[in-house]
């Protein structure tokens, strides 16, 4: 009886888990390069009141036995990395990977973060930064009198400067992709960071030999997230939690009439 | 004790234990491949029952649950790494002390390559080997069960059938196990579908009428053992009245 009323609870609190998520999903829409979460649930331990296959008697074993589970917990939100839609900028730092891969930024503290938002911009030196002013590494810079700034599909950035036909090389952007990319760990900010879970970075030009994705100039990668199936998910997680408050309010219920026996 | 309030007790011990099943099924609406638990009911009936007919000698109790088994329905992930599961049948995985049997398709690459759980358990093939792939490159799943990458096979996804699954044990976490000894055999005709996820097979509305139904039974019972006290009570102090 007992197990009824933390079964019902842990279900109010896996169904909690699973709006907060929601919740984060759907702020998170308007959001350039945010990848959404989906929470994944496992039912807990169950109790074996009669375990089966046990002997029943010298000849009988019990086909089926008497289980009594303990509720469910929240196991993981995994990063579902679809591919999210395209909208043209005509800003020629606004880059989206056609495919695998992250960009990589170097931090404040140094350490290499990776992203998938490609909204990048130009700091004070001529180097490229993105929104929040971490240097993309390798790090690329253009002078400050570069007339056009072209970035091809691998990855090669090239300006003009004034007076002069050729165009110049600034470098290549490098991009970086996981064995497990499900496990990186989300910073905040539109940044992920490795993990033992993620493995090492695989880095490479765009559109090389392993596997990952091309550069496209002028555009920006929208968030994946898609509303209609997040308001699925939330009219279904509210109705799931209501279901198991009936359950504590039935288990209550049982308990008050044993208790009014004794009169 | 009397007759009446020994049944009754019985009866609504056996609510309570419905009670804690209908409350792990809706628990455990949300999670993936979850298949939703009922009960049987039986008749305790003492060795002595024959004997003596001067009265019921058997009391209500549950005997044993039973798991559904019906197809949960397949909802779209777009997440490659989601297999669900169409017909009968589970995905075989390497736990920790022998094979483990589930239907949440919810698989991830390891670092060197093999689809594995949420746990770490690896997805086996035909054969029993784990798979191992370029997480690199993108990789297809046929409904037949054959997993393709650049056009190269890397084995059948083995999906193991049994003849009484009802004989598997809930071992939590989505898994269940085989401690009956009986064989497990290929499933035959059963689909993969890629980017798809197999939910809970958990009827919300079943679960909520299953609840009205315990409770009413159970203060029908609460009812008895009042109506039974009340009896002895008035059995006690008005006929025995001098």
């Amino acid at each position: 009886m007992i197990r009824a009323l933390f079964s019902a609870a842990s279900g109010m609190n896996a169904q909690q888990t699973n709006v907060e998520n929601i919740a984060n999903n759907i702020a998170n829409a308007n959001t350039a390069g945010f990848k959404a979460r989906r929470a994944q649930f496992q039912d807990l331990l169950y109790q074996n009141l009669i375990q089966p296959g046990a002997a029943a008697t010298q000849q009988t074993t019990v086909p089926t036995g008497l289980q009594l589970g303990l509720g469910t917990r929240a196991v993981s939100n995994e990063i579902i990395f679809t591919q999210g839609d395209f909208s043209e900028t005509d800003n020629p730092l606004d880059l989206v990977i056609q495919g695998n891969g992250f960009f990589q930024v170097q931090t404040p503290s140094g350490q290499i973060a990776y992203t998938k938002a490609g909204t990048f911009h130009l700091n004070q030196t001529g180097q490229v930064v993105d929104p929040n002013g971490n240097l993309l590494d390798p790090p690329i810079t253009v002078p400050q009198n570069a007339l056009s700034l072209t970035i091809g599909s691998d990855g090669t950035v090239s300006y003009t400067l004034p007076g002069q036909a050729a165009a110049q090389q600034a470098g290549q952007i490098q991009l970086a992709n996981f064995a497990n990319p499900s496990g990186l760990n989300s910073l905040g900010q539109s940044l992920f960071q490795q993990t033992e879970a993620s493995g090492a970075p695989i880095i490479g030009p765009p559109g090389g030999q392993d596997g990952l994705g091309t550069l496209m100039q002028g555009y920006v990668e929208q968030s994946n997230v898609s509303i209609v199936q997040e308001f699925v998910n939330l009219i279904v997680s509210q109705r799931a939690y209501e279901a198991n408050s009936k359950v504590v309010k039935a288990a209550d219920d049982m308990y008050q009439q044993v208790n009014n026996l004794k009169q | 004790m009397d007759q009446i309030s020994v049944l009754a007790a019985a009866g609504m011990q056996a609510r309570m234990q419905s009670l804690d099943l209908v409350a792990n099924n809706l628990a455990n609406s949300s999670t993936g491949g979850f298949k939703t638990d009922g009960e049987f009911y039986t008749l305790f009936t003492s060795e002595a029952a024959g004997e003596d007919a001067s009265g019921p000698s058997s009391v209500p109790m549950i005997q044993r649950q039973w798991t559904d088994f019906t197809q949960g329905l397949l909802e779209p992930t777009n997440n490659p790494l989601d297999f669900g599961l169409s017909g009968k049948g589970f995905f075989v995985v390497q736990g920790p002390s022998g094979p483990l049997y589930t239907r949440n398709g919810n698989f991830r690459f390891t670092t060197g390559g093999a689809l594995v759980t949420s746990e770490g358990y690896p997805l086996l093939q035909q054969g029993g080997q784990p798979f191992h792939a370029n997480t690199a490159q993108p990789l297809a799943v046929s409904r037949e069960g054959e997993i393709t990458q650049n056009g190269g096979s890397l084995g059948h996804v083995e999906i193991a059938n049994f003849e009484n699954p009802a004989g598997l044990t809930k071992y939590g976490a989505n898994y269940f196990s085989n401690t009956t000894g009986q064989d497990p055999v290929e499933a035959t005709g059963t689909e993969i579908y890629q980017g798809k996820i197999e939910t809970s097979n958990v009827s919300a509305s079943h679960g909520a009428v299953r609840i009205v139904g315990l409770s009413r039974q159970f203060e029908m019972m609460q009812k008895a053992i009042t109506l039974s006290n009340d009896m002895s009570k008035q059995a006690i102090e008005q006929v025995a009245k001098v």
